[in-house]
């Protein structure tokens, strides 16, 4: 605190639209259009909510700028509305948060506690959830235990989400081909190209706050709660735990024509030196950027492997260099941040013989994750859905994956074997967003037919439709803070602006009848058990193939094809609350041990407060003051 | 005719995209139909006539009864046969097309009524709505413009509203409509009803709105009708509706109609009253950033009568307070939402658009139904979008998007047809600048299963055309490949294995085999036959560059080229995949014989599959590893030292040249005219593949692990090169 030392005028008014300084750091005149971020603080009864612990109120409010057209955009003077090429998909602001300790060794409670948690309701139950379908899977896999173990120690030390008791079935572990050498001295790879020296024609600009390594070393907080957001055609990098201008980015790349669609940050490499950041673009782009040292590489190169857009992209759990991505034809590609491009043709198509059959599923793996070409991109390509995937999400455990996508599908994958279990259907319209309860039993789905369903995992079946929102399900999320092992509270945020907050309890989900009458104990389709640790053989409620209803129909692939349940006989739950909390469509929403962050469309992160005194005991933060 | 021409575009768009519309509800459920009741619909051209005319329609169902126009329309071609001729005006806004157009219509209403002559209809819009869709149908030109002249003509004469200048509302119009031709059908069939036309214009407000939250706009309307201003109408569809379902349920209101029950429960004496109202659309108001969805509950949500409102209960007997709420009963076939985009905003005394984001989505179900509907989870889809484009409710310009069966979505916008892309029909939400917002939906019901065969259809559409386009490419390609081959494998000189003297006839044999298979993928109709390849592989995927980009004279941006370089490798690798497939099937002995390889565990066999017989005997050693690379990693033959690094072109040139590849003439053909340049660069890489398989095979044969490090090392130098390669045919380009 003392320490702190004013910054520099700041490059940018902290508030206000008013023109910016005309000059850039890298010299290139900026066009005199350009607006910095805004920050707000707005108080009120309309800037905050009430739920049973009590009431949430707005932090603050950060508005990003949306950066001009790029100049070589002709402007759109007169818009037809009929024009009729199809624009590039765009997104509204995403974020991805990372925290990163500047000094180490303290460990904050809530760190614990959401580790606790994690570990009681997450891996234990997990663990329990998904034991019937692991246990269907046999696992060969499990020789490549210790070969990342190298790489992996530096980072995964602060993460939560550790994955040292799945290293055995890890993705792709079972291919040694994809094995990476440990690095010199545990350092970590950066991408290539200096984005801010980079000529190349897709990166616009880049922005460096003046005073970004001093501020990097004085934020004087234990720790930096780091957000990376993209509006339009720039990607921010703020820092949320700064005392001051915490709208002023440390750094705005501006790219030329693509957008960023969505990111994701790698927990497991994060160190106060590296961030390892995906992007997925409009355009197909995917660009590996490491913000401190502002290095960066782009694969897909203009759609080289697949030129669809980027819709969603996440960073394989447990692993260094992989990531998926979702792109808008259906399929999901697995890269390497560090592999080259080349030419994508399918590898093979079926079994030995049926080289023409195509599985009914429309799941096949074009390129898998097992095959020992692994010189370039992708590592593996998946053909999941025949319309756009616009989000996936792993299982806590990581060897599934629920997929959801525009022909209102969701798909569950087991990551591990490349293999489609479950195919579900949204009441109607697409699906747009999932995400899986902390303890890995339930999947939570939203999508335009203003619903949110919840799936079980473990039952194979719909639980329940939860009817609230006005518009469309555009996030949801789990709040791990207010799990407990009886009640899940998630948040879901829509297009209508407005955020609703939910609590289901299992007791009043569970159908206890029908589960009953139906657990087949064991494994169904191959009956290896397998021989790990993890392996529980005692009753634990095995995946069921039929479910109630007639029309549950399972394929040659053992696809199973669940229908629409009718809405008499399913059960609606309703939200503990709404609240419009920002005029524009929501984009996202995260929930934090102090705080919720929603997003806009229109570039709006709001950060709010948890109620003071929760239930839950959570110490109070140091930094978390205003 | 100036008139007319001069008449706002509304009414042509509304009579364009109308009879579209009323036609899609029956081709969809023709075809959907089809399946299930084929015999209904072969037997319906007989039935058809008598039913229609006679106003039977007892035992049709909706699905046929909608089959009206369809129908009537596949069963008069004889009679309108006349008319296709003068109906090929092309695609332009000329007056002359019109006027030809509208001339041709003329003739076709003689023709219509004097070959039915059972109908002995009166010129009634239901008559001319009939000619405008015959004559459409029947017309054998895909394109041209049909005018509506005639229509409007009877329109203006059976209507005052419409006789004047003003834009039109198209849900008003949309209403009139329906309800013109259901009672144009029951004049004739000689139902006793005939005054319920006059009775529902005189008795316009009497009866209330069949949307509670409208009432209060009835009256303005009713006073608005004759000024032809109103926005917002319900109220002549819904009483002339309700009057008339009591004593027919005609075609039209099998398809269209749908009924509403209102609960209103006294809050006094908590009795529930019901009371079914019939409803061809449903108005729903709508609020800021809201879906369909959630205005649709919004209308069934409940609604409180008070004060002035007060609800006339028969049991406590007197004026109380009630909640009244409205519920579907009865789902239609095709249920018309009119978002009411148009308010009256009392402040100003004036209608006034609302540009609320308000997002439709592909498919609905209702949520508002009542516990005792009929199959309450009925599907629908969207199938056609009402655009107004405008600022104001009381001008502006509509147009129409169809989801038509053949060609996907179709933008209707007077006289020009567009084809759309899916994602277009998004566009209209409301928030997007312009002006345009959606303002009428309509929405069929189908099932999912339905709709995953369409999914189906539409994939192997794009396939189709994909494969097409490949195909064109591919031809472009084998064209120069043979030839070249030659040189290269007799160039080089290498010692090639006899087995590579395959290899040229293979890539010939595409030649002429591929377009064999192009006919076929081409088909519109039928399931097309799952084409070789499945289309998301394809590297390329917007059509349209592509296509030209490989014969673009214009001089390429590097990074243009770049990509192009790496498309038409993307296709070349497709173009063998296919003849891959092919030579498969060809040689299944072939692949047989290769069982003992593929036993090596590896479930690839391509390879083998690929490979002629005379090859598939040799002894192949390496293993999976290899024969997987074949597709991305070319490997030089052996004995050829690969010089790497060496950033000299040589370098390249040798490294290509280590495979049969004639990079040399690549590279020079690279530097010959650009126009070449764009495709022939691409040879090379792909070459090397196809060629190096054998090579590989011959040369590698029995070396197992250690050919695997080699392999590795080499595929790296390889990949060096390759981009030296690219490197330098852009700085050639």
């Amino acid at each position: 605190m003392a320490m702190f030392v004013l910054p520099p005028p700041p490059r940018y008014p902290p508030t206000g639209f008013s023109l910016a300084s005309p000059y850039a750091m890298g010299g290139a005149p900026m066009p005199p259009m350009e607006t910095s971020n805004t920050i707000a603080h707005p108080t009120g009864p309309e800037h905050a909510f009430h739920t049973g612990e009590g009431q949430y109120t707005l932090r603050e409010e950060i508005h990003l700028a949306t950066p001009p057209p790029h100049p070589s955009e002709t402007p759109i003077t007169s818009p037809n509305p009929l024009a009729i090429q199809p624009a590039p998909p765009s997104a509204g602001t995403r974020i991805s948060t990372i925290i990163i300790k500047t000094v180490p060794g303290t460990n904050r409670t809530s760190q614990i506690y959401r580790n606790t948690v994690l570990a009681q309701n997450g891996e234990a139950e997990a663990e329990h959830a998904s034991e019937p379908r692991t246990s269907e899977s046999t696992e060969e896999d499990s020789t490549d235990g210790g070969s990342k173990s190298g790489t992996d120690t530096a980072g995964a030390s602060t993460v939560a989400t550790s994955t040292t008791h799945l290293m055995n079935d890890k993705f792709g572990g079972e291919n040694a081909v994809l094995t990476h050498a440990p690095t010199k001295d545990n350092k970590k790879r950066k991408p290539k190209n200096n984005i801010q020296k980079s000529n190349s024609s897709f990166v616009s600009r880049v922005i460096m706050h003046e005073a970004l390594t001093k501020k990097l070393q004085e934020s004087g907080a234990s720790e930096d709660l780091f957000v990376f957001a993209n509006i339009n055609r720039a990607y921010h990098w703020l820092n949320l735990s700064a005392k001051q201008n915490k709208q002023e980015s440390l750094s705005k790349v501006l790219f030329t024509k693509s957008h960023p669609i969505c990111h994701d940050v790698n927990q497991l490499t994060k160190s106060a030196t590296h961030i390892d950041i995906i992007m997925g673009f409009s355009t197909g782009d995917i660009v590996w950027y490491e913000p401190m040292s502002s290095k960066y590489s782009r694969l897909n190169k203009n759609g080289a492997i697949n030129n669809s857009a980027v819709l969603d992209i996440r960073w394989i759990p447990g692993s260094d260099n992989l990531f998926l991505a979702a792109h808008g034809d259906g399929s999901l590609v697995v890269y390497d941040k560090e592999k080259e491009d080349a030419p994508f043709v399918p590898e093979e198509f079926a079994e030995e013989g049926e080289t023409d059959r195509k599985p009914a599923s429309g799941f096949f793996a074009a390129k898998s994750v097992n095959s020992k070409i692994q010189k370039f991109n992708p590592v593996a390509y998946w053909n999941v859905a025949k319309q756009a995937i616009n989000a996936f999400a792993f299982s806590p455990d990581h060897k599934h994956l629920a997929v959801v996508s525009e022909d209102g599908r969701l798909c569950i994958i087991n990551i591990l074997k490349e293999q489609l279990l479950d195919v579900f259907n949204s009441y109607y319209g697409g699906l747009l967003c999932v995400c899986w309860s902390p303890d890995g039993r339930y999947i939570l789905t939203g999508g335009q037919d203003d619903l949110i369903s919840i799936w079980s995992f473990v039952d194979r079946r719909i639980v329940a439709r939860c009817s609230g929102h006005h518009s469309w399900v555009a996030d949801l999320a789990f709040d791990p803070w207010s799990c407990d092992a009886r009640t899940y509270r998630f948040g879901s945020v829509g297009e209508d602006g407005r955020l609703l907050l939910w609590d289901f309890s299992v007791g009043m989900l569970s159908r206890p009848k029908a589960v009953a009458a139906k657990q087949p104990r064991g494994s169904v389709s191959s009956g290896t058990a397998n021989g790990t640790s993890r392996t529980r053989p005692d009753g634990q409620p095995a995946g069921r193939l039929r479910s109630e209803s007639v029309a549950t129909k399972v394929d040659d692939d053992g696809v199973v094809y669940h229908p629409v349940e009718p809405r008499a006989r399913t059960s609606n739950l309703l939200a503990i609350m709404s609240k419009v909390v920002d005029v524009d469509p929501l984009c996202q929403l995260e929930f934090r041990d102090d705080c919720i962050i929603t997003t806009c469309r229109e570039g709006h992160i709001k950060t709010w407060d948890r109620p003071k005194s929760t239930t839950l005991s959570v110490v109070p933060e140091a930094n978390s003051a205003q | 005719m100036l008139q007319c021409l001069y008449y706002s575009k509304q009414f042509r768009e509304a009579v364009i995209s109308y009879p579209r519309k009323s036609l899609q509800p029956g081709s969809p459920n023709g075809a959907i139909n089809a399946n299930s009741r084929i015999s209904r619909i072969s037997t319906e051209p007989a039935a058809q006539n008598g039913r229609a005319k006679a106003g039977v329609g007892a035992g049709v169902t909706a699905g046929t009864g909608n089959q009206g126009p369809l129908a009537r329309r596949g069963s008069t071609p004889a009679s309108a046969a006349v008319s296709p001729n003068p109906q090929k005006p092309e695609d332009k806004d000329s007056p002359e097309a019109k006027k030809k157009a509208a001339l041709a219509a003329g003739p076709m209403l003689n023709v219509e009524l004097g070959n039915s002559k059972n109908y002995g209809m009166e010129e009634s819009l239901f008559t001319a709505m009939k000619d405008l869709f015959e004559s459409i149908v029947s017309s054998e030109s895909r394109t041209g413009v049909v005018s509506p002249l005639r229509f409007v003509e009877v329109l203006k004469m059976k209507n005052e509203l419409f006789r004047s200048q003003m834009h039109q509302d198209a849900h008003e119009f949309f209403n009139y409509c329906l309800n013109e031709v259901i009672e144009n059908v029951e004049d004739h069939a000689k139902v006793t009803n005939q005054s319920s036309s006059s009775s529902s214009s005189s008795s316009s407000s009497s009866n209330g709105s069949k949307d509670g939250s409208s009432s209060q706009l009835v009256p303005g309307e009713a006073a608005s009708a004759t000024d032809s201003t109103a926005a917002v109408s319900t109220s002549v569809s819904t009483q002339s509706e309700s009057t008339m379902t009591l004593s027919n349920t005609g075609w039209v209101h099998d398809l269209f109609e749908g009924a509403l029950t209102s609960e209103t429960k006294c809050l006094t004496c908590e009795n529930v009253s019901r009371r079914d109202e019939p409803f061809l659309d449903l108005s729903i108001d709508l609020e800021k950033h809201s879906s369909v969805t959630s205005c649709l509950r919004n209308f069934s949500a409940s609604e409180m009568l008070c004060e002035r409102n007060k609800f006339h209960c028969d049991v406590c007997g007197g004026l109380q307070e009630a909640e009244k709420r409205m519920k579907i009963k009865r789902l239609p076939k095709v249920l018309a939402l009119h978002l009411k985009r148009f308010k009256y905003m009392e402040e100003l005394g004036r209608h006034q658009k609302l540009f609320h984001r308000v997002v439709y989505p592909y498919h609905l179900r209702l949520f508002n139904t009542t516990d005792d509907a009929e199959d309450p989870d009925r599907l629908y889809e969207l199938y056609g979008v009402i655009i107004h484009i405008g600022g104001g409710p009381y001008h502006g310009h509509y147009v129409a998007i169809i989801k038509s069966e053949e060609h996907g979505w179709l933008l209707y916008d007077d006289e020009i047809v567009e084809p759309v892309d899916k994602s277009f029909v998004r566009n209209f939400f409301g928030d997007k600048p312009g002006l345009a917002c959606a303002y009428v939906l309509f929405y069929q019901e189908t099932t999912l299963e339905a709709v995953e065969r369409e999914n189906q259809m539409e994939e192997e559409r794009a396939a189709a055309k994909k494969a097409k386009l490949n195909k064109t490419d591919a031809k472009a390609d084998v064209k120069k490949k043979p030839s070249k081959e030659k040189v290269n494998g007799h160039a080089n000189g290498h010692a090639i294995p006899v087995p590579l003297e395959d290899v040229p006839d293979v890539a010939g044999a595409e030649g002429p085999k591929t377009p064999t298979l192009g006919p076929q993928v081409k088909t519109p109709t039928g399931p097309p036959p799952v084409p070789a390849i499945p289309p998301t592989y394809l590297i390329p995927k917007s059509p349209v560059p592509e296509a030209t980009s490989p014969v673009s004279p214009v001089v390429k941006s590097k990074k243009e080229r770049e990509r192009e370089h790496r498309e038409e490798k993307a296709r070349e690798k497709e173009r063998e995949k296919q003849a891959k497939k092919e030579e498969k099937e060809r040689e299944k002995e072939a692949k047989h014989k290769n069982r003992e390889e593929k036993e090596n565990g590896s479930s690839s066999h391509g390879l083998s599959r690929f490979r002629p017989p005379s090859i598939s005997k040799k002894p192949f050693g390496f293993s999976k590893t290899q024969e997987r690379e074949r597709e991305r990693e070319p490997v030089p033959p052996l004995p050829v030292p690969l010089p790497t690094g060496s950033p000299n072109p040589g370098d390249t040139s040798s490294s290509a040249a280590a495979t049969p590849t004639p990079s040399t003439t690549s590279l020079l053909q690279s530097q010959s005219p650009l126009t070449a340049s764009t495709a022939v660069p691409h040879e090379p890489a792909p070459r090397e593949t196809f060629s190096e398989r054998y090579v590989n095979g011959s040369a590698a044969g029995g070396h197992g692990h250690k050919e695997e490090k080699k392999h590795k090392e080499k595929e790296e130098k390889h990949h060096r090169a390759s981009k030296m390669l690219r490197k330098k045919l852009s700085i050639l380009g």
